[in-house]
């Protein structure tokens, strides 16, 4: 018989390896391209400048399109969280059958490419008194319904919250207590993974906005576009400034989700405040937690 | 069931979302591919268009293939990716997985932007690997290429909690009870994961379909794709023909929802197998 604890194998990190430079080349490569005067028929660069970044920050239009992409996608994150998590969570527990229906309607974006979701808005509400920039949010609700959806439930599915609700209802704690306090910590991961994604989603919604507000809101993404067709150069700039924005933005969330979940291990683990120890609750079995959490919580 | 009703109440502000931004334009544009562009009299004749006239009829095959291939390529590496991952120490796991997320969002545009320096005419890598010459990056194979760097952060995204859900005790166990690597994989993950791996595959197949922007500026109009001939039909220029695009967008949507529910009636299937 093999042994239990198997050795370590090298396979793991040749695929992420290999994996991890397919997602780096092409936006390293965008990155060199901004960053080089003029760059010709050679491997590497002729020379290498800011140039192209000191014309960026002297445009107002820029840093205009900067702004109106940060509010228009926070904006939309809160309320499609506000609205989603809650509408989620009821369906796939109380309403199954619903949530059946439900999960066929939520690909329906799916089926319907942007343009045409446009068309059919522009259609509906141009000569309506509902302003477009509201009918770009709808349907930007519209775009990020699936991720959203499919995101939460997996995660849902993934933390037995069904069996998690019947233990707790079983030990006498209020459904919403159990959701506050075990339910809704233990979705954190997933919750901030799928924001992540929708937020950079919105981040750089290029087809919707464009077509349904276009020059009236000219966002980053838009901007982008706009200067893609005058210059590589700057165009490649403005995609390295919106890819540290989008990185700044991971990298902060990841953080903060960190920081609460060191938070909620002290106020559980009160017996574990050394750092040493901490490190090791971490990587406790998640059901360990789980269960501290349920007692507090009756 | 009267607490059920007060719940169902919270339920209100996302049906209207969705009722006002999805089910009453789609209903709209039903009825507009129902009618003669120009005059708005009721025909069939768009429909008919759409299954006779190669032009269109093409364009669905394209695309087809397209997402097939690379939503097959994608699902592959990127279980993979998982299973590769969760053989990690946790915490590369959480950095790795967020990396991933951020590099789905390099689609569009600045996708087909990075792959035309990458692979493009005279692109680095065809001068650092000349073999590579033969390659077109604006062919079908230059699309899967493009459209594989977005599937397998999407499906990552899909298959990664699901993967990692997979016990590693139930490995243990089965092999205590006599099982051998193979027996395992195929008796206790394969059924578990099979329904997440169907429901991402459709996922990833009307991404595949549906996009746009990637395809629009990598190959533009030289490839026929259903996206970027609906998009031409309806927004275009010239020859706009915008209830030609609707019976299009229409026949495109009923294909798309007939694959989610062949996915979704296998995984039921599935399931009643399994247990």
């Amino acid at each position: 018989m093999k042994p239990l604890v198997t050795p370590k194998k090298k396979w793991p990190y040749v695929v992420v390896i290999a994996i991890c430079l397919f997602y780096i080349t092409p936006l390293l490569m965008t990155g060199l391209y901004a960053f080089s005067e003029s760059w010709g028929k050679t491997v590497l660069p002729d020379k290498l400048t800011i140039h192209w970044f000191v014309v960026l920050f002297k445009d107002p239009y820029f840093l205009q399109a900067v702004l109106r992409s940060f509010m228009l996608s926070i904006g939309m994150l809160v309320v499609i969280l506000a609205l989603m998590i809650p509408s989620v969570f009821l369906l796939f527990l109380y309403f199954p059958k619903l949530d059946k229906a439900v999960q066929s309607l939520t690909m329906m974006p799916y089926a319907i490419p942007g343009v045409i979701l446009v068309t059919a808005l522009l259609k509906t509400y141009s000569k309506s008194a509902i302003p477009m920039l509201v009918v770009l949010g709808g349907a930007l609700f519209i775009s990020c319904l699936p991720v959203m959806y499919m995101s939460i439930r997996n995660s849902l599915i993934a933390v037995n919250t069904k069996e998690l609700m019947e233990a707790g209802a079983m030990l006498g704690a209020h459904p919403f207590s159990i959701i506050v306090k075990v339910i809704l910590p233990n979705l954190r991961i997933g919750i901030v993974l799928s924001s992540l994604m929708v937020f950079s989603g919105l981040f750089g919604e290029y087809v919707l906005t464009n077509l349904l507000v276009g020059g009236r809101f000219e966002t980053l993404r838009i901007y982008m576009l706009r200067r893609m067709n005058e210059n590589g150069h700057l165009a490649s700039s403005v995609i390295v400034i919106y890819f540290i924005v989008l990185m700044l933005v991971g990298l902060g969330i990841n953080y903060l989700s960190h920081k609460q979940k060191s938070k909620s291990s002290i106020s559980t683990n009160k017996m574990k405040l050394n750092n040493k120890k901490r490190k090791q609750s971490v990587k406790e079995s998640p059901l360990i937690p789980f269960s501290d959490q349920l007692k507090e919580g009756i | 069931m009267k607490k059920k009703i007060v719940i169902g109440w919270l339920l209100v502000p996302v049906t209207l979302v969705v009722s006002l931004f999805l089910v009453i334009p789609l209903v709209y544009m039903l009825l507009s591919s129902f009618k003669q562009d120009g005059t708005q009299a009721w025909t069939i004749n768009n429909y008919l268009q759409a299954v006779s006239n190669p032009y269109y009829y093409q364009a669905f095959f394209n695309s087809g293939w397209i997402a097939l291939v690379s939503s097959l390529v994608g699902i592959l590496l990127a279980s993979l990716f998982c299973q590769a991952l969760l053989q990690l120490p946790d915490k590369l796991q959480e950095k790795l997985t967020l990396f991933s997320n951020l590099a789905a969002n390099f689609a569009g545009v600045p996708l087909a932007f990075g792959f035309i320096i990458l692979f493009g005419n005279a692109g680095i890598f065809k001068l650092i690997f000349p073999e590579w010459l033969q390659f077109d990056l604006y062919s079908w194979k230059g699309l899967v290429l493009t459209y594989v760097y977005f599937q397998i952060p999407l499906a990552t995204l899909f298959l990664y909690p699901v993967l990692k859900k997979v016990q590693k005790n139930w490995q243990e166990s089965a092999e205590l009870l006599g099982a051998s690597n193979f027996y395992y994989i195929r008796k206790v993950v394969f059924p578990y994961v099979l329904p997440a791996m169907s429901g991402t595959f459709a996922i990833l197949f009307a991404n595949g379909m549906g996009t746009y922007e990637t395809a629009y500026a990598l190959v533009g109009s030289n490839i026929n794709l259903i996206t970027t001939r609906i998009g031409a039909l309806v927004a275009g220029d010239v020859y706009a023909k915008p209830n030609v695009g609707s019976a299009l967008a229409v026949l495109f949507a009923l294909s798309m929802i007939l694959v989610i529910a062949l996915s979704q009636k296998f995984m039921t299937q599935m399931r009643r197998v399994t247990e």
